[in-house]
């Protein structure tokens, strides 16, 4: 392996694995030097809500939902109505096929 | 008396109970210039995790209790609970409130009272003192 000069500047893989290396040793060093008397399974390994009960882990994460929220908030009128006409009930989609395909063959007929 | 086991800083956390802030007035006066008492390593710290000792300020009312049993039993052992102020003993000015369940000894147990509406700067250290002598003396019969 050889060591790569960008004139002032150098790269080499073992400054980097050595650097990262001692990284590691030092956030060990403080994370050893940490409170252990934590009683496992207890209050004290939970983390701290203002003296609430912290919620279970899904209800923690925000939705990636809630970055459209504007979005859908601005076109509710569009949005309310079409959610709703989406049941996941394959017999509403057929019909709602039957019923469009009849719309456009009568609307087709009367056009010519 | 020499700290010879509890070694470290004295990390407080405090926890308003539904205080009128008069006590914690009191307590965050402690901390500016004129006392001064991070210079000894007594420090207020965000999290009832990190915290040695719990400053209680408050009459406790109905909604902060469970708060209270929660923060307390955060507190990793051996911990001292500081109570400040009078409310917090027999109600105070609150005293016979529908919404209180306090005092906090019937929440929690207390290990040294501040008494006081609310009690002067050098009234809490002193107390913070008498804290962190009883640290000292769990910390003792822990190594022995």
């Amino acid at each position: 392996m050889a060591t790569l000069e960008f004139g002032l500047d150098f790269w080499d893989p073992i400054v980097c694995v050595i650097a990262f290396l001692v990284l590691i040793a030092v956030a060990y060093l403080l994370r050893s030097r940490g409170q252990k008397k934590y009683k496992k399974g207890t209050v004290q390994t939970q983390i701290f809500l203002s003296g609430e009960e912290p919620p279970d882990v899904e209800q923690r994460h925000i939705k990636a939902h809630n970055i459209y929220w504007g979005f859908f908030q601005a076109l509710k009128g569009y949005y309310d109505p079409t959610i709703k006409a989406h049941t996941g009930i394959i017999n509403d989609y057929i019909i709602w096929f039957a019923a469009i395909a009849a719309i456009t063959a009568v609307i087709l007929f009367i056009v010519g | 008396m020499s700290l010879n086991s509890f070694k470290r800083a004295l990390w407080l956390y405090l926890i308003n109970t539904g205080s009128c802030n008069g006590c914690d007035i009191e307590i965050v006066a402690a901390l500016t210039p004129r006392y001064d008492v991070e210079r000894f390593g007594i420090v207020l710290v965000g999290s009832p995790r990190h915290a040695d000792v719990l400053l209680v300020t408050g009459p406790v009312s109905q909604q902060m209790a469970p708060r209270l049993k929660r923060v307390y039993e955060q507190i990793p052992d051996p911990k001292v609970v500081l109570q400040v102020g009078s409310c917090g003993m027999e109600g105070g000015v609150f005293y016979e409130s529908y919404n209180l369940v306090g005092p906090v000894d019937q929440i929690i147990p207390v290990d040294v009272y501040v008494p006081g509406c609310p009690p002067r700067p050098e009234a809490v250290i002193e107390g913070v003192v008498k804290a962190w002598v009883k640290l000292e003396k769990a910390a003792e019969q822990r190594i022995t």
